[in-house]
């Protein structure tokens, strides 16, 4: 269903033909890519991981220095970068995963919060603060993917290719094997599952993910800066995935819809844009405690969101 | 001690071999040098009362925890440094003493999941859906199907494991286990909660896979339950092996009527 609604509307974006829409629904492909790999480490293997906006920045900044320092063709740079952030995965996830829950969680928090100071420090790779401009774009074929309609297509590509490593996996023994693991480590684990290496899995699968994205959202704004990859990025991410439903398919897509265009609909409240988004953020947390695509089918009663006294006097009336 | 030509696997005769095992928790000792044997192919009782170190047992045995000094050995494999999934995979399921249904999987999918190990196909397999894989899924899909009718679980196969009552869960929680084909199977506590119905299903069950070779190790507190349905019996108390025997002699054996028996049938004549 939601992916029908989405096809439709990324459908009209396209006839449409706005760039200003076309902009933003290349952001939210971006968004949801990142997204999912989020989704299957903590929706769906149960894993609280801050990794992604780490492994978005090595996608960007892979792209920006491969690109501008030793001129590599912006494709290769995006697949290097991609594969970098597969081994950093791998080498940071062995010592980390041998910590369970919460202390994985915390662990990879550092590696968030750590990230923009690391590219501000590493000066002569990355130019400090100002960070590095005049990215090479990507071309095909006399095509340029700085062009409004290519690079939606191109970004659209990349997560519906997301969205279907997802879905496979999810559908085979490795997503059961995952869903296990989440629900119960101890009988995974008595059961023959290496539960290590499934978890390295999806941090690996989760980083490949981030990467792309990094490296379409440098090479398409030509520009890459360390507070770009800030804390905030990861929040982002976590708000996108909590709104639209961990653990289901399209949550990640409805939560960076949600993200990204519900923001551009109540522009014109101006000052109280941000106060409407936020009271749109607390009702979805009440309602749809699982999120808007989330497993708990069940809608919670509309007048949860007023205050308690209220609820009570309205119950009041009832008896 | 022992020639290398008699520690081929299947040459050695006992399955699970316990030598002098301990483990203390900060202080508070838990297994205290512990030996005992399960052959394969029999019924083998734990008992003792709460605390005497009996889930620890099992603990240790599946690598969940690592003995502070002595030496597990099943058949060919050292168990001291190995980890619970090589455990699983070398012969070894159990079952856990709390319902450990895999919420939010169906009854169907839980049995898949015990099945895990028997995939050929891999994570590339699985993302590109070769055919091959796809067969080898429907297989799988069909066998789990054929084990949940065994186990009296048929109609519930498209149940979320997390709606299914305590009964049906335990069979579920068996079934899931033996789908692993282990050569040896050991239940924690696995008639506590069931009614007299289910727990003579779970005997008749119990020696349904004995009958086929695999060993069972029992670790209950429930003693006419455990004399029912085992050939050996191994008493523990206080983290130590009161005695290791045939379940008749273990009856009979007067240490193991004072400690614990005995003030069973005390209670019960009082009772009378």
């Amino acid at each position: 269903m939601a992916f029908l609604l989405c096809g439709t509307v990324a459908v009209a974006v396209l006839v449409g033909g706005s760039p200003y829409w076309m902009y933003n629904m290349t952001v939210v492909a971006l968004f949801a890519t990142a997204a999912i790999g989020l989704n299957i480490m903590l929706g769906y293997a149960g894993q609280i991981s801050f990794t992604q906006s780490a492994f978005m920045a090595v996608g960007g900044y892979g792209s920006a220095i491969l690109g501008t320092k030793l001129a590599v063709d912006p494709w290769l740079a995006m697949i290097f970068s991609a594969v970098l952030a597969a081994i950093g995965a791998l080498l940071i996830g062995i010592p980390l995963l041998r910590l369970r829950g919460h202390y994985f969680g915390m662990a990879s928090f550092a590696l968030a919060l750590g990230t923009p100071s690391f590219l501000l420090a590493a000066a002569s790779l990355t130019n400090g603060p100002l960070g590095i401009a005049g990215v090479p774009p990507l071309r095909f074929a006399g095509v340029s993917f700085l062009d409004p309609i290519p690079i939606y297509l191109l970004a659209w590509g990349v997560c519906i290719g997301a969205f279907l490593v997802e879905i496979s996996l999810l559908k085979s023994h490795v997503g059961r094997a995952w869903r296990a693991i989440s629900t119960n480590q101890d009988v995974a684990r008595s059961l023959g599952i290496d539960a290590r290496k499934y978890k390295l899995l999806t941090l690996a699968i989760a980083a490949v993910m981030a990467s792309l994205a990094g490296s379409l959202y440098v090479e398409f704004q030509q520009y890459v800066a360390p507070d770009i990859f800030d804390i905030g990025l990861i929040m982002t991410i976590y708000l996108i995935v909590y709104a639209g439903g961990r653990g289901s398919i399209a949550g990640p897509l409805v939560g960076a819809v949600f993200y990204i265009v519900v923001p551009q609909l109540i522009g014109s409240l101006e000052q109280f844009q941000h106060l409407v988004f936020s009271a749109l953020l607390i009702a979805i947390i009440v309602l749809r405690p699982n999120g808007i695509m989330g497993r708990g089918r069940q809608y919670a009663p509309v007048e949860r969101i007023l205050p308690l006294w209220v609820q009570r006097r309205l119950r009041r009336d009832y008896d | 001690m022992t020639s290398a030509g008699t520690v081929e696997p299947g040459s050695t005769p006992e399955g699970l071999v316990l030598t002098q095992v301990s483990k203390a928790f900060g202080g508070v000792t838990a297994v205290k040098d512990a030996s005992f044997s399960v052959m394969l192919g029999q019924i083998h009782g734990l008992i003792g009362p709460n605390g005497a170190g009996k889930s620890t047992v099992i603990g240790l045995v599946t690598g969940f925890l690592r003995p502070d000094s002595g030496d597990i050995r099943f058949g060919a494999h050292d168990l001291n440094r190995m980890t619970p999934e090589a455990i699983a995979q070398v012969g070894i399921a159990r079952t856990f003493q709390k319902a450990t249904p895999l919420v939010g999987l169906t009854a169907l999918e839980n049995i898949l999941v015990g099945m895990h190990t028997r995939y050929h196909g891999g994570v590339l397999a699985a993302l590109v859906r070769t055919s091959a894989l796809r067969r080898e899924e429907r297989g799988m899909a069909e066998r789990a199907q054929m084990i949940l009718e065994r186990f009296g679980l048929a109609d519930d196969a498209n149940t979320d494991a997390g709606d299914l009552p305590f009964g049906k869960l335990r069979f579920l929680e068996i079934a899931r286990s033996m789908v692993l084909e282990p050569q040896l199977l050991l239940l924690d506590e696995p008639a506590a909660g069931l009614n007299r119905v289910e727990a003579a299903r779970l005997s008749a069950l119990i020696q349904g896979i004995r009958s086929t070779g695999t060993g069972v190790l029992i670790v209950d507190h429930d003693v006419p339950f455990v004399f029912g349905v085992c050939e050996q019996v191994t008493v523990m108390n206080l983290g130590q092996i009161l005695a290791s025997d045939h379940a008749a002699k273990i009856y009979e054996n007067p240490a193991v009527r004072e400690a614990y028996l005995g003030t069973q049938r005390a209670q019960t004549e009082a009772g009378a």
